[in-house]
């Protein structure tokens, strides 16, 4: 049991490690901002409408008079930040080419073999690649 | 506690342990791991292209059809799915309904993560909802359908997920995850499958 505890730290340590070096907002935290700063007026304006294609903020801006101003300034920081996070990751293997045929010769596309080697060569590659995987969320 | 993370893989039962051993129980609904889900689901990936979302749809209708008393133990269809690459989420939607709760928000975004990572970048996935099995049959094999279809709505649009990726399916009661307590909360659940490739 102490073992699995230590083992299980061990594991919590590296992920909290991961978050913290991102410099974009990940889905989930984008998810719990939102919670936080606009649940009570999804659930008093909005109790009808589902999450996607916009709906919840139509209807929060319909309402905007009663919304508290700092659910609007927090969709703005989650939607910017996404915005970059999503360019990362459509961005990363263009940004990384010149790394990947440097430092990953002959690795096999597929199942995150690339960005582990990317990982691994942390160390060498290049600054842009690097600040496109930590936006991208991948490191 | 309810389990988090079901699945039968040794991989990904230490992140599910973790979990366990980690996380206050009054918040065990809410907080699942982006690299949690990413272990869960790609723990298997050899490919069942067997089954596909309009199979699990014909199987669950038939369940209902052919047995007037709902499965007693493990269902066939529940059987088939403990194959695949699998992780269990908790949404919480309002009664009776497919809206769901913005506590949930942060829980679909972890989903969302997982499945824009490299490692599942090639995989398409089917998002399943299960009810427990209060009312009746038909009502919740409609409810859980329109709640696996608001998951993938919300994923494929506020989370970017291409479409493509992703199916809805609801199976009701038909597959539930404890046969001996039907009525008990943890039949309520969500489940992601890794179904395989990205078909060319």
């Amino acid at each position: 049991m102490k073992a699995t505890v230590t083992a299980a730290l061990a594991l919590l340590g590296t992920m909290m490690a991961g978050s913290a070096m991102a410099q974009t907002m990940s889905y989930a935290q984008a998810g719990q901002l939102l919670a936080k700063s606009c649940g009570p007026d999804i659930e008093r304006f909005c109790r009808n409408d589902n999450l996607g294609n916009g709906v919840i903020f139509a209807c929060l801006v319909k309402n905007q008079a009663q919304v508290k101003q700092q659910c609007f300034t927090d969709v703005g920081v989650v939607q910017a930040s996404l915005a970059k996070r999503i360019a990362a990751q459509r961005d990363a293997w263009k940004v990384c080419d010149a790394d990947v045929r440097e430092f990953c010769k002959g690795v096999v596309p597929g199942d995150a073999n690339i960005l582990n080697c990317l990982t691994e060569a942390s160390k060498v590659v290049s600054p842009a690649c690097t600040a496109v995987l930590t936006d991208a969320g991948w490191r | 506690m309810s389990r988090i993370i079901r699945t039968t893989l040794a991989a990904a039962l230490v992140a599910g342990t973790a979990f366990a051993a980690l996380a206050p129980s009054a918040k065990a609904q809410t907080a699942i791991s982006d690299t949690q889900i990413i272990q869960g689901l790609s723990a298997v990936t050899k490919d069942e292209p067997g089954i596909t979302a309009a199979l699990l749809r014909d199987l669950a209708q038939k369940s209902i059809d052919s047995n007037p008393n709902p499965p007693s133990g493990q269902s066939a269809l529940a059987a088939r799915l403990n194959n695949l690459a699998q992780i269990t989420v908790q949404i919480q939607f309002k009664l009776n309904s497919a809206i769901i709760e913005p506590s949930s928000y942060q829980a679909l975004g972890s989903i969302a993560d997982a499945i824009h990572h490299p490692i599942l970048r090639g995989y398409r996935f089917l998002v399943v909802g299960n009810t427990d099995a209060t009312g009746t049959r038909a009502y919740n094999l409609k409810l859980s359908q329109e709640r696996a279809d608001a998951i993938v709505t919300a994923l494929t649009t506020t989370f970017g997920v291409l479409p493509a990726r992703l199916e809805a399916v609801g199976l009701g009661q038909e597959a539930l995850q404890n046969p001996a307590k039907p009525d008990d909360p943890v039949n309520r659940r969500v489940q992601v499958y890794n179904i395989g490739h990205i078909l060319p």
